[in-house]
Formats: C-alpha cells, sequence, structure tokens
C-alpha cells in the first residue's frame, strides 16, 4: 500500500477538454531512443505531473512539447503532439509562436543579465509593442500573479540577479506568464531551491492552474501529489501509468508504479 | 618535521621567484616608458605640445609634426574595426548557434590559423591582390557614395588602391581571427539553460544572441575587441605596404597616409639627426600612450556597462 500523502485537489480531476494530446511520440537522441509510444492527453487548466527515476525520460517529454529539443542537431521526435488540435512536430510549425504559446521554467532560475523590469520585459517585446505605461502594467500584472511583486516593486531597475534564488524562480515564471502564454512547462522547477521557497513556488503553481495549463517534471513525489491533478509515471522512456493523481499514490494500477512511490524501486 | 620544513622553505623560494617574475613585468615597463621619454626628450622640450597638432614632418629641413600619422593610425585601426568586429561578430554567432557540429572544428580552426599567416603575407596580399581590387572599384566608389553631400568625400582620393582604405581593410582581416576567436570562446560561456530560457519565451537566434548572450559575455567580447584594436594600432609590416607612406592628413580615404607603426619602420634607419630619432621615438610615446588611453576607455566602459545592468546588492 502506499504511504500515507496529503493528495491535490482530486475534484478537480474531473474532466476537462484535451490541450495537448500526444499520440505515439517516439524521440531520438541521434541514435539512441529516449521516448517510446508515448500517448497521453494533457487536460486544459490542471496540473499534469510527469515523475520517474532519473534518465526516465521526464524532462525529455516536456521538451518535445514545446520543441525545445529542435535547438539541438541530432535530436528528433516522431509521431504527432496536438496542441489546440495542430500537430506541433509539422516541420512548418512557427516554433516562436508556439513557444510564445507554451512557457517553461528550469531547473534552476535563468534571468538574464538585465534589471528586473527587462526580464520581465525582453518576453513581452518580442510579441507586443507596447507603450511605456502599458509595460508598466504588464510588468507589475505578470509580478503580481508570480507573487513577487511586493518583494520587487522598490528594486525593478536592479538586476536580476539581485534576488534570493526562490524570488529568481518566481521572477523566470513571472517572465514565462507575461507574454501571455496558454501553457506553462516547468522542469524541476524547485529543485535547486530550499524547503520554504519550494513551497511558495507550490502555492503559485496551485494558484496559476485557474489561467493556465501547468505540465511539470518533478523528482519530488510529495509534490506531484500536492500540486498536480493529473500524474504520469514514466520508467526507460516508457510511460508505465497515466492517471488521476489522487489514484496513482492510493491504487496505482501498475506493479512497477508501486514499487516506486512506496520507494521500493531499486 | 624536517620534511615539513624543506617544503616551507620551497613554497617561499617558489613564492618569491614567482614575485619576481611578476615584477619584471613591472621593471619592463616602467623601462620601456623611461627609454621612451628620455628619447623623446629633445622633440618634446624643443617642438612641445605643436608636436601633436601639426603636420609638417620634413626631415631636411628638421621640422617634425605627428599629426598625420598619428592620425593615419587611427583611422585605419578605425576602419579595421568598423569592418572586423561585425564580421567577427558574425562568425562567431554562426560557430556557436548555428554551424553543423562537422563543420565546427574546421571552420574554428581555420580562422584561429588566420592569425598565424605572418603579417608580411598579409602585406603582398594586399600589395598584389587587395590594391588592383581597390584601385578598380574606386572610380565607381568615388562616382556613387562619393557623390553623397558630406560624407562623400571620405570615398574621394586618386584611384591608386593605396591609401588608408586598403591599410585598414589589411588590418580589418588581419583583426577578425583574434576577435572572432575570442568571441566564440566566450559566448560557448553562456550557459545552455540560460540560452533555453530565452528561446523558450519564443526568441529567434539574433533576438537570444543580441540580448542574452553578448549581455552576458559582454566583458569578453570587449576583451576581445581591445586585442584587436591592439593588432591594429601596432601592426607595421602589412600596413607599410599598402598605407601610401605620405605625411598626408586627409578625410578622403583613397589618399595614402601613413600610420606611427610604418612610420617609424620606414625612417629609422636613416634617421642620422638627433632631432629626427627624438621625433621618431616620441612618435612611439604616443602610440604607447594611445593604447593606455583605448585600455582605460574599454575598462570605464565596461563597468559603465556593469552599471546599467541593475546593481546587484
Amino acid at each position: 500500500m502506499a504511504f500515507q500523502v496529503s493528495l491535490g485537489d482530486d475534484a478537480a480531476a474531473v474532466d476537462s477538454p484535451t490541450k495537448i494530446e500526444l499520440k505515439h511520440v517516439n524521440f531520438f537522441y541521434g541514435g539512441f531512443q529516449g521516448l517510446r509510444d508515448i500517448s497521453l492527453t494533457i487536460p486544459e487548466k490542471q496540473v499534469t505531473a510527469f515523475i520517474g527515476p532519473s534518465g526516465c525520460g521526464k524532462s525529455t517529454l516536456l521538451r518535445t512539447l514545446n520543441r525545445m529539443y529542435s535547438l539541438y542537431p541530432g535530436q528528433r521526435a516522431e509521431g504527432e503532439i496536438l496542441f489546440n488540435g495542430k500537430n506541433i512536430l509539422d516541420a512548418k510549425q512557427d516554433l516562436n509562436a508556439l513557444r510564445g504559446a507554451i512557457g517553461m521554467v528550469f531547473q534552476k532560475p535563468t534571468p538574464f543579465p538585465m534589471s528586473i523590469y527587462d526580464n520581465i520585459a525582453f518576453g513581452v517585446k518580442l510579441y507586443e509593442n507596447l507603450s511605456k505605461s502599458d509595460m508598466d502594467d504588464r510588468v507589475e500584472w505578470a509580478l503580481n500573479k508570480a507573487a513577487l511583486w511586493n518583494e520587487a516593486k522598490d528594486k525593478l531597475t536592479q538586476s536580476g540577479l539581485s534576488l534570493s534564488g526562490g524570488q529568481q524562480q518566481r521572477l523566470c515564471i513571472a517572465r514565462g506568464i507575461a507574454v501571455k502564454p496558454e501553457v506553462l512547462l516547468l522542469d524541476e522547477p524547485t529543485s535547486a531551491l530550499d524547503p520554504i521557497s519550494t513551497a511558495r513556488i507550490e502555492e503559485l503553481v496551485s494558484e496559476l492552474r485557474n489561467d493556465y495549463t501547468i505540465v511539470m517534471v518533478t523528482h519530488n513525489m510529495q509534490q506531484a501529489a500536492r500540486v498536480s491533478q493529473h500524474t504520469a509515471y514514466m520508467y526507460l522512456g516508457e510511460l508505465i501509468e497515466f492517471t488521476p493523481t489522487a489514484q496513482i499514490f492510493v491504487k496505482p494500477k501498475d506493479r512497477r508504479t508501486e514499487d516506486y512511490i512506496t520507494g521500493r524501486f531499486g | 618535521m624536517s620534511h615539513s620544513n624543506s617544503f616551507r622553505r620551497q613554497d617561499a623560494i617558489f613564492a618569491r621567484t614567482t614575485q619576481f617574475f611578476a615584477l619584471l613585468v613591472l621593471a619592463t615597463l616602467a623601462g620601456i616608458i623611461a627609454t621612451l621619454v628620455i628619447g623623446s626628450w629633445q622633440t618634446l622640450t624643443q617642438t612641445g605640445p605643436k608636436f601633436f597638432v601639426s603636420d609638417v614632418w620634413d626631415p631636411v629641413q628638421n621640422l617634425y609634426g605627428g599629426m598625420a600619422p598619428l592620425w593615419g593610425t587611427v583611422v585605419t585601426a578605425t576602419i579595421a574595426l568598423l569592418v572586423g568586429v561585425p564580421l567577427s561578430f558574425g562568425i562567431a554567432i554562426f560557430l556557436t548557434e548555428m554551424c553543423p557540429p562537422a563543420l565546427k572544428r574546421p571552420l574554428g580552426t581555420a580562422v584561429e590559423l588566420l592569425a598565424a599567416v605572418p603579417s608580411i603575407i598579409y602585406g603582398m596580399w594586399g600589395l598584389f591582390i587587395l590594391t588592383p581590387l581597390i584601385a578598380s572599384i574606386q572610380p565607381t566608389l568615388t562616382a556613387t557614395l562619393g557623390q553623397i553631400p558630406v560624407v562623400g568625400v571620405i570615398f574621394q582620393g586618386p584611384p591608386m588602391g593605396i591609401g588608408v582604405l586598403t591599410a585598414g581593410l589589411i588590418l580589418s582581416v588581419m583583426v577578425i581571427p583574434f576577435i572572432a576567436s575570442v568571441m566564440r570562446d566566450v559566448f560557448e560561456t553562456t550557459p545552455a539553460i540560460l540560452k533555453e530560457s530565452a528561446y523558450g519565451l519564443g526568441a529567434t537566434t539574433w533576438e537570444v544572441v543580441w540580448n542574452v548572450v553578448l549581455p552576458y559575455t559582454k566583458a569578453g567580447v570587449i576583451g576581445g575587441i581591445m586585442l584587436g584594436l591592439g593588432r591594429a594600432l601596432g601592426e607595421t609590416m602589412a600596413v607599410t605596404f599598402v598605407i601610401g607612406n605620405a605625411y598626408n592628413i586627409s578625410m578622403q580615404l583613397f589618399e595614402p597616409g601613413n600610420s606611427i607603426a610604418s612610420s617609424l619602420a620606414n625612417e629609422f634607419n636613416e634617421a642620422s639627426d638627433p632631432a629626427h630619432m627624438s621625433a621618431l621615438i616620441t612618435l612611439g610615446l604616443t602610440l604607447f600612450a594611445l593604447s593606455f588611453v583605448v585600455l582605460s576607455l574599454s575598462r570605464w566602459m565596461l563597468s559603465s556597462l556593469k552599471s546599467k545592468e541593475g546593481k546587484r546588492t
């Protein structure tokens, strides 16, 4: 039996329209196959977590959703990923537009070497030509959404690097939100943070779910249990189980999932 | 015990030795400055500040003014950077962001090899290949760009192919390997995750390089440009071949001119008169001072760029 965890709001895990649908996705790093025949549906305005041991392909899967892998020659995906019904693996897909609609936050905070204000304005300027006052409003709105406004409002002109690690990560989330995406991809967003900063990010993710579809990779199973409504367990590039979070931690269908979440995994 | 004692003594000797070598650098610098000042004393006291504003260089009458070679040095180095920096930037971006892996090493090595070409080869290439080429396109340039009001004057002059522009172009080729390889090396130090963050917002390669990679690596980039500028200011042989060696100040880039380094190379052998010799050494001192000013400017530029980025407290 699984250990006791406080589960996320599973009432929310009711049927929700599909935001992203993966159909038989295979992924290759040169000759090595990183993902094997992954099919799953990511529901709109919910948090979907990918869990699994290191090297299982969960980050790889996340990076197919905004085609980040396309930066690197030799990496390629096969199959279909339908985002709002359109296959983003299509060679004709406009990657810049795709990444504007699907934002990403990384394992480590990555503020750009510029002021806090410019960190947020940078992404907005790629898509919109805002007046100074509109941009001010947008920056404030994004920082508010990321629960950073109160801490940052008096030092908007200071370097983004002057913030603490947890604040930097919230700045990165604000930066992602500022361009008004539909989906946020979080790649182990708290792995470099202390427990208090982690708790704040988790709170934030739960709030952002009201407006955005969130896909999160995490090493931390309690985190998946706390913030997600759906959890995918991956192992060696395969999707072993994908169910509502409430179910996977209480009654996993697959023996391998149970071994992993109970810590019997070797 | 004696074991550790001997180690301690070795450490002390090591510290002293390295300290000696470090101080040797200071001593050499001081020695060079002292030699230059002593050598140029005659000119500095007799001609005085007029040396730097006069363009008369007449060894027969023993009248020396350093303005012309100083002008030529600054103009050729400026042309070299104006042409060389954007090209190097492009080379570095291509090598770090877009180059297929199979091409990366050969291309990178080729750029570095450009730095290994002796300057005399560049000089001969300039004289035999570039000069006739420039001479053949000069009339066209004069007839088109040369007709633009105000700035047109820089594209005028005799169509000989020899002159300040040709020297500047050769210098630009010579500085490219330095600037491009430093830029490439520092661009590579940008963390992949930082670049991915910018790509993840939907930025294009250009936007990522210009807004993220360049600010992240600005200290190294400016260092690379300074390295190139240092070479452009001091390069002698290739410039002497194509600059025309005329003491001449002109806005016209097709006019022959002179640079400090090429004046020195051309005239040291014939400088029998102490006044002539002293004037040449004063030119050397001027070049030294110029490099110092350039270095200080780059330091100042770096610190002002840093403050623009926002305080880090």
